[in-house]
């Protein structure tokens, strides 16, 4: 069973994805700050990262990047959902090395398929 | 200039010395006449008296007559043969005098020019050559008796040796009252010249370094002239340029921040509001899908409506922050090639459930060998789709809308025009113009019935004019509308000499600024 770890300062948003990928039969690890996210995903490296961008303290690029630059973290799958829409956001943590980016409000399904692309597996 | 007064003074100092020593020299010769005229008479007597014996008492009075005319250098007295009786001469700076008695064999004198002078009763003068001496003055005075007897004639010479000093000093005395005349106008020129110079110069850096924009620069001038006053009120406008500048900078300031605050109002207000909704979609959906446990037919309703509207509102606020950046108009990457033929197909395909929904038919037709466009695909795709989506609000069920896609030249600059024409409801005549106002409804009527901000248009606008392309409207109320899109082929890149800074600019505005 995959671990999923969530990153995002509204614990709605994050209660909402927990429920979503916990029905999805994922197990859901969260944190609502970036540097403690940080350090327990870099303690016990889950199989996918989903993470805001906009938060308090350490903010979503500059998590990105430090994960990054540890070999634990370096081939973290990791989705990016946030309410930022512009096209430099997207591109811009594309280029940080975030492998998927999702606009809120977004779609379950859209984001449970990109998930499951991620992780390997067949969309269900 | 300068030679002229040089040629002036020199003239004028010229004819000074020669005027002088025209007058000196007359009045030398004067005086000789009058000093030959008084002595002749008294001295020939004393000749007559002392010339055989008494040659001591002849040189004392000859003495006495030399020191009368300090020009006189000969005393020659004659009798009226020409035979000398006396001669006197200055030689050496002493008189030396020679005297001939009547039995003496005394020299004659032997110029036939003289002869007829010295037989004359007349007093007569001379400009003559002396023997190594320069000119002289020779005048010739009969001595002649008050009852006519004429036995001796006085001849003397008088030099002009001290005419000619009493010249040469005056032209050094005229000439160097001239040379230092001169040099002093030189002097206070240069000086006068170059305080003007240094004020003007003073001026004119002044303005220099107000017009790089140093405006508390103020020109310290205290010459009391014109360029003083000048550099008064030149300090006066600078001080009201600097007041005004003062006021324009803090306006500016104020809307710096004005705009910095409105930046972050809209990141603030688009997080807000996303963020709720993010979990009500999320939410709705699971109970949509049933995830979360069965719901009654009128509670899956209500779920689906609630779900609609969630969309409508994240729709809205799109639109929103959309042309909140639009109109900021930076961080706008215009450097993409975009074939609008397959472009426009791609939208049509977006929405075309939507189409389907209306039964509307939609055609599209696109011109062979239409060229790239260089803009930003984000922002024309959402332009083109509010077009079509308007498109499909005003349009009737079954009815038709095309899109066409043509090449045309505007003012000599190639570009693609994109042409959406509905037969829809229309738009009456005096509210064309303003359709592409923000928040423009038609009527409130419009507002309610389909619904949306008024921003769909306005958005479109302004992402062609970030293209520098045309934006334009044709319609009749009934008949239908056709909106008309014109890009140029290069983005506008003629028109944005400083191109490779929008792209700086995408980096440096946007990301910090916007949700």
């Amino acid at each position: 069973m995959a671990k999923i770890f969530v990153v995002d300062d509204e614990p709605d948003v994050v209660e909402l994805l927990r429920t979503i990928l916990e029905l999805e039969g994922f197990e859901v690890e969260s944190a609502c700050e970036g540097r403690v996210a940080l350090a327990r995903i870099l303690a016990d490296p889950p199989d996918l990262l989903i993470l805001d961008l906009m938060m308090p303290g350490l903010d979503g690029m500059e998590m990105l990047k430090l994960l990054r630059l540890d070999p634990q973290g370096a081939d973290l799958p990791v989705i990016i959902v946030s309410a930022r829409t512009g096209q430099i956001d997207q591109i811009g943590s594309l280029q940080l090395g975030a492998n998927a980016y999702i606009c809120k409000p977004f779609s379950n399904r859209e984001l449970i398929a990109q998930v499951r692309q991620l992780l390997g597996e067949e969309a269900s | 200039m300068v030679s002229v007064v040089v040629i002036t003074l020199v003239a004028s100092g010229g004819a000074l010395v020669f005027s002088k020593h025209r007058s000196l020299t007359r009045s030398m010769e004067r005086s000789a006449r009058t000093f030959a005229a008084l002595v002749s008479l008294p001295l020939a007597n004393s000749v007559d008296n002392y010339r055989d014996t008494g040659h001591e008492i002849l040189r004392q009075v000859v003495a006495r007559y030399t020191e009368l005319n300090p020009n006189l250098i000969r005393l020659q007295v004659v009798d009226v043969t020409g035979r000398e009786a006396m001669d006197a001469r200055l030689t050496a700076g002493k008189w030396v005098l020679n005297a001939y008695p009547r039995t003496a064999r005394s020299p004659s004198v032997s110029s036939g020019e003289l002869e007829p002078r010295i037989a004359s009763l007349r007093l007569s003068g001379r400009r003559v050559a002396g023997p190594g001496m320069g000119r002289m003055y020779r005048v010739v005075a009969p001595a002649v008796e008050t009852w006519g007897r004429h036995t001796y004639t006085l001849i003397c010479y008088f030099s002009y040796a001290r005419v000619n000093r009493d010249i040469i000093r005056a032209a050094a005395v005229t000439t160097f009252f001239l040379l230092s005349g001169v040099f002093l106008a030189y002097v206070v020129s240069v000086v006068l010249a170059r305080s003007i110079t240094q004020n003007v110069e003073r001026l004119h850096s002044g303005v220099r370094r107000i017009s790089a924009s140093r405006f508390d620069e103020r020109v310290s001038v205290d010459s009391g002239d014109e360029i003083q006053d000048l550099a008064e009120s030149f300090n006066s406008m600078a001080d009201r340029l600097q007041t005004s500048i003062g006021a324009l900078r803090e306006a500016y300031g104020r809307l710096e921040s004005l705009d910095q605050a409105k930046r972050s109002l809209l990141a603030t207000v688009s997080h807000e509001l996303k963020t709720p909704l993010t979990a009500l979609r999320g939410y709705l959906e699971l109970l949509e899908e049933g995830r979360l446990g069965g719901l009654s037919s009128e509670a899956g309703r209500a779920v689906d409506i609630c779900l609609k509207n969630v969309g409508r509102l994240t729709k809205r606020i799109e639109e929103l922050v959309e042309l909140a950046r639009l109109e900021r108009g930076t961080g706008l990457v215009i450097t993409e090639q975009i074939d609008l033929g397959n472009f426009v197909k791609g939208i049509v395909e977006t929405m075309w459930p939507r189409l389907e929904e209306k039964e509307l038919r939609c055609t599209w037709t696109a011109a062979p060998d239409i060229p790239r466009v260089i803009g930003n695909s984000e922002h024309l795709e959402r332009a083109f789709l509010n077009l079509l989506d308007n498109a499909i609000k005003f349009t009737p069920e079954a009815g038709t809308i095309r899109i066409v896609v043509e090449q045309e030249e505007r003012n000599e600059v190639p570009g693609v025009r994109i042409r959406v024409v509905d037969n829809g409801i229309g738009i009456p005549g005096d509210q064309l113009e303003n359709v592409f106002d923000r928040f423009y409804q038609i009527d409130q009527t419009s507002r309610r019935r389909y619904g949306g901000l008024g921003l769909g248009l306005a958005l479109v606008k302004r992402a062609v004019e970030l293209h520098h392309g045309e934006v334009s409207v044709e319609s009749a109320p009934e008949e239908g509308s056709t909106f008309i899109v014109w890009l140029p082929v290069d983005g506008g890149e003629r028109n944005r000499p400083g191109a490779s800074s929008d792209r700086l600019g995408e980096s440096s505005e946007t990301a910090p600024s916007e949700a």
